[in-house]
């Protein structure tokens, strides 16, 4: 696989750029053809498009789960097309990722569904058994924690892969078709969550093709058409971005593995941390 | 690693193991059988083997000097073959020793006439080997030697116990190739087979950031658990069976215990043993990190 460092220039500010990303797959037409893209830190952004748009890909992208056929991408600072394979979990750590298919694990309950993001980490069993009640709180899920997922509504399920998603603190939050497989009320309860944690300084990046739930959001749209961006449209006015806030408590960002999203963290003078939590309940 | 993580991986091993019983018992049987049939097969190798080296024990090699020789020098004769590496042990047979056995063996009552040892010069050596292939060598050395009248050997003997060991070799050799390459592809089958069910749990983690290790360890230490179950069924098999299989071939048939001892089952269990435990947990480890291999590349 081809490695090289990228030499692309990062606006500051930003936790996402993409500089002209083709993305062709070994057969068929190209899926990306050109992106270019800057999000940055604490923005919500739609991205919406026709499927075989390639917005899936973007995401898939975005998480270093695909690598492109040509130009830059650059997440939290990390080179997503030099970065070594061995680096790629640090990564991903700063990231919280959400599904149409929900994607939880049959087997185990909401509380086991939501520890095992902690402990893929390397969390501590003490830090566990306080983060995952406290997060299964924000999403509204507290008395559910023994429940199997097939004991509980698809919205249900969706606020449990959300919390999953949510209990390492991810810098970013991608949903990919978040309200697929949703009913209104329940998409629309997905969407006031993401919100929240937008609000919180999370930033979040929403691929999907509800056009109601994007209307009725009034936030920056990017919609894609046959791989390339169409329109980049932010309804709502530039926001000023929003500084990152632990949305649990106190930063502890000792330990190594954080080690980059610090780096970062230092790069938003303003930072500012709330105690409590910004998804907490006024 | 965190000892937490360890104990978690440990656990998450044990639970893969108990949540896939089918799979786990269908690995466990694959590796019990190819087990099975390799200590089998090695219990009776070695004692073929045991029967061969018995064998090869009593060929002997005689040397008879020139007449005249001195005991000193035969003596020295005799250090210097000990000292060959393919020499089990010498020994020395004065022309006294050499006459009392005639007598005995030979003469009965009827040595009373003899008051002169006719075997003078019948001193001689006798060379037991520890590798049978070696003899001609040790032979043209012997002769090589000023004082050497006499060599006494048999080819015959030497070149079909050679010829013995190097059939048991080969066969032995391919034959656990064969078993090995049989059995790895049965349990990296079956362990594939098992990680595809949990695909979307491999995936998850990747997704949340687990390093590749952390993804492995639970599926290799259930790798691991099946690889010494697998082995320690055989073993206790062939425990029972080992001596069963004794105690009817001695009942069977008595002649044959007679001409040939076999190996008691302590013998080859202490190599036995560690070699099942290291082949179990070997084909366990190497199957299920390959299987996992592939599912890392997320």
């Amino acid at each position: 696989m081809r490695k090289r460092k990228s030499t692309i220039e990062i606006p500051e500010g930003n936790v996402i750029t993409m500089r002209n990303v083709h993305k062709s797959y070994e057969q068929g037409t190209p899926a990306l053809n050109g992106i270019s893209l800057d999000i940055q830190q604490g923005e919500f952004v739609f991205i919406v498009g026709d499927s075989g748009s390639g917005k899936s890909t973007l995401i898939r992208l975005l998480l270093r789960e695909l690598t492109p056929t040509e130009g830059d991408i650059n997440v939290l600072g990390y080179d997503l097309t030099s970065i070594r394979h061995s680096r790629i979990p640090k990564f991903r750590r700063n990231l919280g990722v959400v599904f149409q298919d929900f994607r939880l694990l049959e087997d185990r309950n909401v509380y086991d569904n939501v520890a095992f993001a902690q402990r893929v980490v390397l969390e501590s069993t003490r830090n566990i058994r306080k983060n995952v009640p406290e997060i299964l709180a924000t999403v509204g899920l507290a008395d559910k924690y023994k429940n199997t997922p097939a004991q509980l509504s698809g919205g249900e399920q969706q606020r449990v892969a959300l919390a999953r998603a949510l209990v390492n603190r991810p810098l970013i939050l991608l949903a990919d078709e978040p309200t697929g497989n949703l009913d209104p009320t329940n998409s629309w309860e997905i969407m006031k969550l993401l919100e929240k944690v937008n609000e919180g300084g999370t930033t979040v990046v929403v691929v999907t093709h509800n056009q109601d739930i994007v209307d009725k959001m009034q936030k920056r749209v990017i919609t894609m058409k046959r791989g390339e961006i169409e329109s980049d449209e932010d309804e709502a006015g530039y926001m000023e971005p929003v500084p990152y806030m632990d949305p649990m408590e106190e930063p502890e960002y000792d330990d190594q593995s954080f080690g980059e999203t610090a780096e970062i963290e230092a790069s938003f003078e303003e930072a500012v941390y709330v105690e409590g939590g910004y998804l907490d309940e006024d | 690693m965190r000892i937490s993580s360890l104990f978690y991986a440990l656990g998450q091993g044990i639970k893969n193991l108990l949540r896939n019983r089918v799979f786990a018992l269908a690995s466990i049987a694959t590796i019990t059988t190819c087990l099975f049939v390799f200590g089998l097969f090695f219990s009776v190798l070695v004692n073929f083997r045991h029967i061969v080296q018995t064998v090869e024990e009593g060929v002997s090699i005689t040397v008879f000097f020139e007449p005249g020789t001195d005991e000193e020098t035969m003596l020295q004769r005799k250090v210097e073959i000990e000292e060959r590496p393919e020499v089990n042990k010498v020994e020395y047979i004065s022309a006294e020793q050499a006459w009392e056995t005639f007598k005995v063996d030979y003469l009965g009552e009827y040595a009373e006439g003899f008051t002169e040892n006719p075997l003078e010069d019948s001193a001689n050596l006798e060379i037991y080997l520890s590798d049978v292939s070696k003899q001609a060598e040790l032979v043209s050395f012997i002769e090589a030697m000023e004082e050497t009248r006499e060599v006494n050997y048999s080819t015959v003997t030497a070149d079909t116990l050679t010829g013995a060991n190097r059939i048991i070799a080969y066969v032995s050799v391919g034959f656990i190739a064969l078993l090995f390459a049989v059995s790895v592809f049965l349990i990296s089958n079956t362990i594939s087979t098992g990680i595809a069910v949990r695909k979307e749990e491999i995936n998850i983690m990747k997704y949340v950031g687990a390093t590749d290790f952390f993804v492995r360890a639970p599926f290799v230490i259930e790798g691991l658990l099946i690889g010494v179950i697998g082995s320690v069924i055989p073993i206790v098999i062939i425990y029972f069976i080992y001596n069963k299989v004794l105690e009817y071939v001695m009942s069977r048939f008595p002649t044959l215990s007679s001409i040939i001892t076999f190996l008691p089952v302590t013998t080859v269990f202490q190599q036995l043993v560690p070699l099942l435990l290291i082949l179990g947990v070997g084909i366990g480890f190497i199957g299920s990190f390959i299987s996992v291999r592939k599912h890392l590349r997320v």
